[in-house]
C-alpha cells in the first residue's frame, strides 16, 4: 500500500517541472528539478523516483529517506524488543519458579496411565517444536546475535554459524509449516474457547495456589492461548517468511520492510510464549512432560488439570458438562 | 584523513552511463549487479535531471546498523565496506539503504539472495590489498593505488565527483556560483545529514 | 555500531564457512556467472575448438592486474563516436587488464561515455567472430583464412568476367583507420570501380555536399573544445548528449563559464534539450522553414552582419529576397513554432555572439538533407559566425573515423581527399601511386547503351560516381536497364558496415538473398550476416577492431590521432591491412597497389605497415592538407598530449620541441611537408591568424566571378597576408605572376616541371593541390597566403538542385495540404539510379496515407549503442542497460490506443506492410503525433526472432526489431542520403 502512495506523490512532484504543451518553447535549465524542492514536496513514506533503463523496477528509486526510519526500527527498536521479550520472559519464569516452585500433583501419582496424545499428535508437536526452536534461535541470531554471540565467538565462527543458520532457517521453515498445519487439523476442535475457560481463567488456572484445580477439557484455557498463539503467530511467520524468501514476487522494498517487521515482532512475542510453554511442560509442572514424552499421563495429574477430559475418556456420566461441540 | 564522498552534479549529468560501465569494466561486475546506476527524474519534461547513484558511503550507515552479522566496516577514509565472507545475504541492508545500493546475485535456493555486492568506492575489501582474492570478491582496489573511483574519473562531463567531501563540495559550490544555478547535492542530506549550500 | 578501522582482516574462512558460502551464494566470479546464466555458452563452447595458441584469450577476460608484475600502458582511441577520446590501456602479459582515465588528452580529459568506458570488452570478445566461416547449405561452417580468401577472390573474378567490375560493390567502414580507409579506396580503384562507399553516406554526406559547396571543405569548421568560447549555440537535429557525450563536457562547461545560450531546436525533447536554456519543438522535416523564419527576423530587424557579408559572402541579397516568403505566419503553419519564439532565438543567435550552429542526423537524413545543411550555413554566414573562435558549423560526425574515411574517399564520387573523379584527379593519384593512368582505364568497365542512355567508355565510366550505399539493394534487384552500369550488383564485399542503418530493410533482405556473393568482414556478424536466408556463397571474415592494430584516425574536429595496437588480434581475427593485402594478392594487383608500402610479416602473412601507408598519404594529400601529419609527428602528439591547451588545442612554448606550437592532432589542413612544421588548422577559414598559425579564408573553388560579381574576398584576408585582398588558388602560373616563383627550390621546381610534362602551359596549371613537392604551398604560406586562395562563401550555390533552399514536404508528409505548396523535387536519376520520390509523394497524398498512418516516425541514437549495434549489443556491460527495442510515444497517443508504458506494441509502416514488435516507452520526450525509435537494433524481423541465423556463439546478447524496417523511401538528390527522420506509421498495442 505504501508504495502506491509513493507513486501518487511522484505524480505530485512531477508537477513541479511544468507540463510540456505540444509545441511550446521552454527554458529547461531554469525549470530543472532540485533536491530541495523535491524534499519539501516529499511526504512521509514518499520516495524520489525516476526512470531507468535497466529492467529492475526498484532501481528507479533514487532516494528513499524513510528507509532510515526502518533501519532505526530494525537496528535499535526491534533489537531491544527481542531482548526484552526473551530475557523478560526468562526472568519472569525464574521468579515464578522461585516463588511457586515446581507444581506438584497434589494427590500424588496414581501409577495409572491415560493416553493423552497419540503418536501422530506427538510427531506433529515435536516436529513443530524442534523446527521452531531452530528457527527461533537462527532468527534471534539475526536480531541479537551480533550483540550476544559475536563478542563471544569472534567474526569467523559467528559468520559461519549465521550462514548455516540462515540456510537452516530457509529450509526448516517448510517443515515448520507442514507441522503447523498438522497441529491445526489435529487439535482445532479441542481449542475452541468455551465457558469452562472463563472459570479456569478466574481461578488463575490453579497455578498460583496449591490445591486449586479448575475444571478443563483436553486443553485448558492456558493451553488454548498457546495453541492460538502458535497457530496465528506461526501463520503470520509463515506468510511473511514465505514472502521474504521470494522477494522478487513479494512486492517492493517497502513491502519487504513491512513483512520483515511483522516477522520479527511476531517471532519475538511467540518465542517468549514458547519459552513459558517449555517451562510449564518441563521443569514447571510435575507430570506434564509425559503428555508429549510417552503420550501417557498419570490419571491423578489428568484429574487435577483436565478433569472434564478425564471424565470424557473414562466415559463417566459427567460428560453432560462437556463442550457442546463434542 | 580525508572523508571520501560522492557528489553528482545533476546539472552536468547527461545519463551517458559511463559511470555504470566504467564500474562494470573495472571490477568485472556480472550481469544483473548494478553497483552504480543513473536515474532520470522528470523524464521528458523540462525539469528533467539525471542523477548517478551508488553507495553513498553514509555517515552512520543504516546498512551497518541493521546488518545481523556486522559485516560492514568503515575505513579511516569514511568508505563503508563489507566482508563477503561474513555476509549471509539476508537482504536487510537493502531494506535499510536509502539509495538502493546493495545488490545480490540470484542463487539456487528459492531465488533468494546470495552474498551482497555493492560499490566499494574502488577500495576493495578486507582481503590483502591488490590480491586476486580481493579482486574476485570486490574488484580492484584503486584507493590503495592512490586513485579515485573510476566512475567519477571517467564521468563524461565531470558531473560525478569523488574525493574528500570538503573538496568536492567546494568544487560544486564554485560551479554553482559560476553558472548561477544548481539542483543540489543529491543524496547528501540523507547520507551525510548535511547538504552543500551556496 | 560502526567499526572504525583502516582495514579489517578477512574473517579466516574455514572449510565449514566455505561450504556454507557455496550453498548460499556463488562468489562473484564473472566467468562462472556467465556460464551459469548461459550467456556465454556459445562463446565459451567455441573456445574449445580453438588451437592452443588461441585459448589464452579465454583467460584474458579476467581483469585482475598483478601489481607486483610490470604493467604496460598503451594508448589508442575509442572506436565509437567521432569525439576521439583517448583510451589508456593497461596491458599485462599481452592481456588488456584495465582501462585508466586518459587525463592528458585535451579532447576527453580522462572522460568516457558508456561505450568508451566499456571498450575493453571488445577484446574480451565472447561474441566475436572467432574464425572464418562460410555458409554451406544454409549452415555456417568453419573454414581457414586461405580457403576463405581463395574462394572469395575466385568468385569475385568469375563475377567480374560475367557482369563487369562494377557488379562488385565495396562497402567500407567509418571504423577503418585512415590507412585502412585509404587502402580500401585504393583497392576499389585497382579493382576498377567507383562502387565504394561507407557510413558517411548515411550520416553526413549531405553535410559534406552542403558545406563544401558553401565555403570549400565539408568538415566541422571548429572543434568540440572551441565551443567553450561560444556565447550562443544552437543544436538542431543533434542530440549530442547521447550521440557525443564527451562533447558535452566542453559544451556544458562553456555554457557555465560563458553563461551561454544553449538553444535546442528538435522535434524530440532530448537529453541535450534537458540541459538547454531554450528548447523549441518543431515538426520533423521542416528545418528549412525554421531557419528561413529566423532569417526573416534577422533581415527584418537588420541583425545581419553587413560588413562580414560584404567582404566574405556572395549572393546574400538573393537569400534576403527569398526568405521574405517565410513570414512568421507561414513558418508557424509549416513548423509549429510561433513568431515570437523564433524571433527571440534569431536575435540571440545574431546578437549574442560568437554563435555556433551544431547539427547532426536530424538535419542531414532527409530528402532535403543538402538543402537543410545549406540553410544552416546561410544562417551562419548572415550572422558572421564562421571563421572565428566560438563560431562555426560544428558538425558532429558519427563514427570514430567517419571524418577520415570520408577524407580518404570511401565515397562513390571521390578519390582520396576530395580530388573528385575527373581525369586530373586520377592522374594525380596515378602519379602518387606510381602506376600508369592507363592501368586504371584498363581496369574499368565500358558501359553499353541501355535504358535510353548513351554508352560510355571505360575512361568515361571512371568519372561517373558509383551507386550509393543507400541503394545497393535496389541495384541488385532492379531491372538491369534501370541501373546505369554494365550489370546489376552481384557481389557485396562488406567491411565493418551494418545492414540495418538504411531504410527499407524488407528490400535490403531481398537484395541480400539475390546476391551471387556476400562477404562480411567484421569483428561481429552484422545484419549482412544474419538478415537474409542465403544458403551458400556467403562468407564471414573475422576482422579485428582498431584496438588490435595500429593506425591513425581523424576525429570530428579534423584532429588526427595515432592509435597504438593494444593487444594482438584476438582469436583468428586479423587486421584490415592484412586482409586487403591478401585479397589483392589473389586478385593480382597487390604488388602494384602496395609498391610504396613497407611490408612486414603479420599474423598470417605479409601486411603493409600503417606508417608507410600514411607516408604515401602525406605524399598525395595536398588538397586537404593531409601532408604534414607524418607518423612521427602524430605519435609525438599522443606522447605529449598534456602539453596541448584545453581551449585553443595548441601546444605552448614550454612544450617539447617535437610538438611546440602545434594544434593537437594537426587538424587538417596541415599544409606542406612535415618538415614545414605547419601546426594544423584548429579553426577553418579564420582570418584572425596567419596561415602558418592555422589561419585561413573561404576557398574559392567555384570560379572567379558570377553574374558579373567577384567570387573572391573583398577587403578581407588572413593576418599577415602579403596580398591584402581576395585571390584565387595558387598555381605555378600565379607564383610567376607574383614573382614568387623564385622562392621555389630547384628540387621543387623539378617536380612541378615533371608534373607539367615540361609543357609551360601545363606547368603553369600545376596547382597547390597536385604539386607533389609542396613547393607551391610552402611559398604561398611564406607570403602569408592560403594555398587554396581567398574567396567568398556562397549564400547561393547555383550548382545544387535548390541554389537557395526551399521548404519541401517529406515524401510521407502528415500535411497533404502543404504538399501542394511545397512539393518534393521532381523524379530524376542520381548516382546511376532512378529517384521516384515525386511519384511516391503524389501517390501518398492521393491515397490519404496520413489517415491510415497518422504518427510521424523519427529515429535516432541511444548512448549505449552505436550504428547497427552488433558490436555494442554484444558487450554485456552495455547490453544490460538497453535490453529491449522500444518506441517512444506521447502519453496522449498512448492513451488513445490503450498502450501502457513497457507494454508490447506493433509499429506498422507505410511501405510493404512492414511491421515491428517493440516495447512502448510512453514519454513526453516526443510530442503528440510523433514517435521515436532508436536504430541500433536488429535480430528480430517483423515479429520473428532471428537468433538462430547468427553463427553459434556470435549472436549479440540483445536483439530487437530494426527501426529501418519501418522507415521508407526517400533520397536526397545530391548525395543519395536516405530519409531516416520522417516517415509515417501507426502504432497499436500488441
Amino acid at each position: 500500500m505504501k508504495h502506491l502512495l509513493a507513486r501518487a506523490a511522484l505524480a505530485l512532484t512531477l508537477g513541479l517541472g511544468a507540463s510540456a504543451p505540444a509545441l511550446a518553447q521552454v527554458n529547461p535549465t531554469e525549470k530543472s528539478v532540485s533536491e530541495d524542492a523535491l524534499f519539501q514536496a516529499l511526504g512521509s513514506g514518499d520516495y524520489v523516483v525516476g526512470r531507468i533503463t535497466i529492467p529492475d523496477a526498484n532501481a528507479g528509486y533514487l532516494i528513499k529517506p524513510d528507509n532510515k526510519i526502518w533501519a532505526a526500527l530494525q537496528g535499535d527498536t526491534l533489537h531491544m524488543v527481542s531482548i526484552v521479550a526473551i530475557v523478560g520472559m526468562i526472568v519472569l519464569l525464574a521468579a515464578f519458579y522461585m516463588i511457586r516452585g515446581k507444581i506438584r500433583v497434589d494427590a500424588g501419582l496414581s501409577g495409572r496411565k491415560i493416553l493423552r496424545f497419540n503418536v501422530i499428535e506427538r510427531f506433529a508437536h515435536w516436529t513443530l517444536a524442534s523446527t521452531f526452536i531452530i528457527l527461533a534461535l537462527s532468527g534471534l541470531n539475526i536480531i541479537i546475535g551480533k550483540t550476544v554471540l559475536l563478542p563471544v565467538l569472534g567474526e569467523a565462527a559467528f559468520g559461519t554459524i549465521s550462514a548455516w543458520g540462515k540456510i537452516a532457517h530457509n529450509f526448516l521453515a517448510w517443515s515448520f509449516m507442514v507441522a503447523l498445519v498438522m497441529v491445526l487439523v489435529l487439535w482445532i476442535v479441542h481449542n475452541i474457547p468455551n465457558s469452562v475457560d472463563l472459570q479456569w481463567i478466574q481461578q488463575g488456572g490453579g497455578l498460583l495456589r496449591k490445591g486449586v484445580h479448575p475444571p478443563a477439557n483436553k486443553f485448558n484455557a492456558g493451553q488454548k492461548v498457546i495453541f492460538w498463539a502458535v497457530i496465528l503467530g506461526g501463520a503470520a511467520l509463515s506468510f511473511t517468511g514465505f514472502l521474504l524468501l521470494f522477494p522478487a514476487e513479494a512486492g517492493t522494498p517497502a513491502d519487504w520492510q513491512f513483512f520483515q517487521t511483522i516477522h520479527a515482532v511476531t517471532a519475538a512475542v511467540l518465542s517468549a510464549i514458547i519459552i513459558a510453554h517449555i517451562y510449564i511442560g518441563s521443569v514447571g509442572m510435575e507430570g506434564a512432560f509425559d503428555a508429549m514424552g510417552s503420550g501417557e499421563v498419570d490419571e491423578n495429574w489428568a484429574r487435577e488439570h483436565h478433569s472434564l477430559w478425564v471424565e470424557e475418556v473414562k466415559g463417566s456420566s459427567g460428560s453432560a458438562r462437556a463442550h457442546p461441540a463434542e | 584523513m580525508a572523508r571520501m564522498k560522492f557528489l553528482c552534479d545533476a546539472d552536468r549529468c547527461i545519463e551517458c552511463n559511463a559511470c555504470v560501465t566504467a564500474c562494470k569494466n573495472e571490477h568485472e561486475v556480472p550481469w544483473g549487479i548494478n553497483r552504480r546506476r543513473v536515474v532520470t527524474l522528470n523524464d521528458g519534461l523540462p525539469g528533467e535531471r539525471s542523477v548517478s547513484m551508488a553507495c553513498m558511503h553514509c555517515t552512520d550507515a543504516p546498512c551497518a546498523s541493521v546488518c545481523p552479522v556486522n559485516c560492514f566496516y568503515t575505513t579511516a577514509d569514511g568508505v563503508v565496506l563489507h566482508n563477503k565472507d561474513t555476509c549471509i545475504g539476508c537482504g536487510y541492508c537493502s531494506y535499510a539503504c536509502p539509495f538502493g545500493a546493495p545488490q545480490y546475485p540470484q542463487t539456487a535456493n528459492f531465488g533468494t539472495r546470495g552474498k551482497m555486492d555493492k560499490c566499494t568506492y574502488c577500495a576493495g575489501g578486507p582481503e590483502a590489498d591488490h590480491s586476486q582474492a580481493e579482486y574476485v570478491k570486490y574488484g580492484r582496489n584503486r584507493l590503495a593505488e592512490g586513485k579515485l573511483p573510476l566512475c567519477a574519473e571517467m564521468c563524461s562531463t565531470k558531473s560525478l565527483l569523488a574525493g574528500d567531501g570538503d573538496i568536492i563540495a567546494e568544487i560544486y559550490r564554485e560551479r554553482v556560483v559560476t553558472r548561477g544555478y544548481g539542483s543540489g547535492a543529491w543524496g547528501w542530506r540523507t547520507a551525510y545529514g548535511e547538504t552543500v549550500t551556496v | 555500531m560502526l567499526v572504525k578501522r583502516r582495514t579489517r582482516e578477512a574473517a579466516s574462512a574455514g572449510r565449514l564457512s566455505q561450504m556454507a558460502a557455496s550453498v548460499a551464494a556463488k562468489p562473484l566470479d564473472r566467468r562462472s556467472f556467465l556460464r551459469a546464466s548461459g550467456l556465454a555458452v556459445g562463446g565459451l563452447a567455441a573456445l574449445g575448438t580453438l588451437g592452443a595458441g588461441m585459448t589464452r584469450r579465454a583467460e584474458a577476460s579476467s581483469g585482475y592486474t598483478d601489481l607486483t608484475q610490470p604493467v604496460e600502458i598503451r594508448t589508442n582511441m575509442c572506436t565509437h563516436c567521432s569525439v576521439g577520446c583517448t583510451v589508456k590501456a593497461e596491458v599485462q602479459n599481452g592481456v588488456w587488464v584495465g582501462q585508466e582515465p586518459a587525463y592528458a588528452s585535451p579532447i576527453n580529459r580522462g572522460s568516457h561515455c558508456a561505450k568508451g568506458a566499456s571498450v575493453r570488452e571488445l577484446v574480451h570478445g565472447d561474441r566475436r567472430i572467432k574464425y572464418p566461416m562460410k555458409k554451406v547449405g544454409g549452415r555456417w561452417e568453419r573454414i581457414t583464412w586461405t580457403q576463405a580468401l581463395d574462394e572469395i577472390t575466385a568468385k569475385m573474378t568469375e563475377i567480374r568476367g560475367r557482369s563487369g567490375a562494377d557488379s562488385v560493390y565495396f562497402l567500407g567502414s567509418a571504423k577503418f583507420s585512415n590507412e585502412g580507409a585509404y587502402l580500401f579506396r585504393k583497392f576499389a580503384a585497382f579493382w576498377g570501380t567507383n562502387n565504394v562507399d561507407h557510413q558517411a553516406r548515411i550520416c553526413h554526406s549531405t553535410t559534406v555536399a552542403g558545406v563544401a559547396n558553401t565555403w570549400g571543405y565539408g568538415a566541422q569548421t571548429n572543434s568540440y573544445n572551441d565551443i567553450r568560447n561560444a556565447k550562443t549555440m544552437i543544436f538542431m537535429g543533434s542530440n549530442a548528449a547521447e550521440a557525443h557525450p564527451v562533447s558535452l563536457q566542453h559544451i556544458l562547461e562553456g555554457k557555465e563559464t560563458q553563461r551561454a545560450n544553449v538553444i535546442v531546436l528538435d522535434p524530440r525533447f532530448t537529453r541535450t534539450a534537458a540541459h538547454a536554456t531554450e528548447y523549441v519543438r518543431f515538426r520533423p522535416g521542416t528545418d528549412i522553414a525554421v531557419i528561413h523564419g529566423m532569417l526573416w527576423h534577422i533581415f527584418e530587424n537588420g541583425w545581419e552582419d553587413k560588413d562580414y557579408i560584404a567582404k566574405r559572402v556572395w549572393g546574400m541579397d538573393q537569400v534576403r529576397e527569398a526568405v521574405k516568403a517565410y513570414t512568421p505566419d507561414v513558418v508557424e503553419r509549416i513548423t509549429g513554432i510561433d513568431g515570437e519564439t523564433l524571433k527571440r532565438v534569431a536575435e540571440k543567435f545574431a546578437k549574442e555572439r560568437p554563435s555556433t550552429f551544431i547539427w547532426c542526423m536530424g538535419g542531414t537524413q532527409h530528402t532535403v538533407g543538402t538543402a537543410n545543411v545549406r540553410a544552416y550555413n546561410i544562417l551562419l554566414l548572415a550572422t558572421g559566425n564562421v571563421g572565428g573562435e566560438g563560431t562555426g558549423a560544428n558538425i558532429f560526425r558519427g563514427h570514430c573515423n567517419v571524418q577520415g574515411a570520408t577524407d580518404f574517399g570511401l565515397d562513390v564520387g571521390n578519390l582520396p581527399l576530395y580530388y573528385g573523379l575527373a581525369p586530373g584527379a586520377w592522374k594525380h593519384w596515378a602519379r602518387v601511386w606510381d602506376v600508369p593512368y592507363e592501368y586504371f582505364v584498363s581496369r574499368f568497365d565500358a558501359v553499353p547503351a541501355k535504358g535510353g542512355r548513351d554508352a560510355r567508355t571505360a575512361e568515361k565510366n571512371m568519372q561517373v560516381p558509383g551507386i550509393t550505399s543507400t541503394r545497393w539493394f535496389d541495384a541488385v534487384t532492379m531491372d538491369a536497364e534501370e541501373v546505369d552500369q554494365q550489370d546489376n550488383i552481384k557481389a557485396m564485399i562488406v567491411f565493418g558496415h551494418g545492414g540495418n542503418t538504411v531504410p527499407r530493410m524488407q528490400d535490403a533482405q531481398r537484395g541480400m538473398d539475390a546476391l551471387d556473393l556476400l562477404v562480411v568482414a567484421d569483428p561481429h556478424p552484422t545484419t549482412f550476416a544474419a538478415l537474409h536466408s542465403r544458403t551458400d556463397n556467403t562468407y564471414l571474415l573475422p576482422v579485428c577492431t582498431q584496438l588490435e592494430t595500429s593506425g591513425s584516425r581523424t576525429a570530428s574536429n579534423r584532429s588526427v590521432q595515432w592509435g597504438e595496437k593494444i593487444v594482438e588480434p584476438i582469436f583468428e581475427s586479423d587486421n584490415d591491412y592484412a586482409v586487403m593485402y591478401a585479397m589483392a594478392q589473389r586478385l593480382g594487383f597487390a604488388d602494384e597497389m602496395c609498391k610504396n608500402f613497407d611490408l612486414v610479416q603479420g599474423k598470417f602473412g605479409l601486411e603493409p605497415t600503417p606508417e608507410s601507408i600514411l607516408r604515401e598519404i602525406n605524399r598525395g594529400g595536398w588538397s586537404t592538407g593531409y601532408t604534414g601529419q607524418s607518423p612521427e609527428r602524430l605519435k609525438a602528439h599522443m606522447k605529449y598530449q598534456e602539453h596541448f591547451d584545453l581551449i585553443t588545442l595548441r601546444a605552448g612554448p614550454d612544450a617539447p620541441e617535437e610538438v611546440r606550437g602545434d594544434y593537437y592532432g594537426l587538424p587538417w589542413p596541415c599544409w606542406g611537408t612535415p618538415e614545414l612544421r605547419h601546426p594544423g588548422t584548429h579553426i577553418l577559414y579564420n582570418t584572425n591568424l596567419h596561415p602558418m598559425d592555422g589561419g585561413g579564408a573561404f576557398r574559392p573553388r567555384f570560379g572567379l566571378e558570377r553574374d558579373g560579381q567577384t567570387l573572391l574576398a573583398e577587403g578581407s584576408w588572413p593576418k599577415g597576408s602579403e596580398i591584402e585582398d581576395g585571390y584565387p588558388e595558387f598555381t605555378y602560373a600565379l607564383l610567376k605572376q607574383l614573382g614568387w616563383d623564385a622562392d621555389l627550390t630547384p628540387e621543387e621546381l623539378a617536380v612541378i616541371q615533371r608534373i607539367g610534362g615540361n609543357d609551360p602551359e601545363a606547368m603553369g596549371k600545376v596547382s597547390w593541390s597536385i604539386d607533389l613537392s609542396g613547393g607551391i604551398q610552402r611559398v604561398a604560406l611564406k607570403h602569408g597566403c592560403v594555398p587554396f586562395g581567398n574567396g567568398k562563401a556562397r549564400a547561393v550555390a547555383w550548382n545544387l538542385p535548390d541554389p537557395i533552399p526551399v521548404h519541401r514536404e517529406p515524401l510521407y508528409s502528415p500535411r497533404p495540404d502543404l504538399v501542394a505548396e511545397y512539393p518534393t523535387r521532381d523524379n530524376g536519376r542520381q548516382q546511376r539510379m532512378p529517384n521516384i520520390g515525386k511519384t511516391l509523394q503524389d501517390a501518398n497524398v492521393a491515397n490519404k496515407l496520413h489517415e491510415a498512418f497518422p504518427i510521424i516516425l523519427t529515429s535516432g541514437r541511444l548512448v549505449e549503442y552505436e550504428g547497427g549495434g552488433e558490436e555494442t549489443r554484444s558487450n554485456p556491460w552495455l547490453a544490460e542497460l538497453q535490453q529491449d527495442m522500444f518506441v517512444e510515444i506521447n502519453p496522449a497517443d498512448a492513451q488513445a490506443r490503450g498502450i501502457v508504458d513497457g507494454g508490447w506494441v506493433w509499429v506498422t509502416g507505410a511501405e510493404g506492410g512492414s511491421k515491428a514488435r517493440v516495447k512502448a516507452l510512453v514519454t513526453e520526450r516526443v510530442g503528440q503525433g510523433v514517435a521515436f525509435m532508436p536504430f541500433h537494433f536488429a535480430g528480430w524481423f517483423q515479429g520473428v526472432d532471428q537468433r538462430g541465423k547468427y553463427p553459434e556463439g556470435t549472436d549479440p546478447i540483445v536483439l530487437g526489431e530494426s527501426a529501418n524496417v519501418i522507415t521508407t523511401y526517400g533520397y536526397d538528390p545530391v548525395t543519395g542520403m536516405h530519409e531516416g527522420k520522417v516517415t509515417l506509421c501507426q502504432i497499436a498495442a500488441a
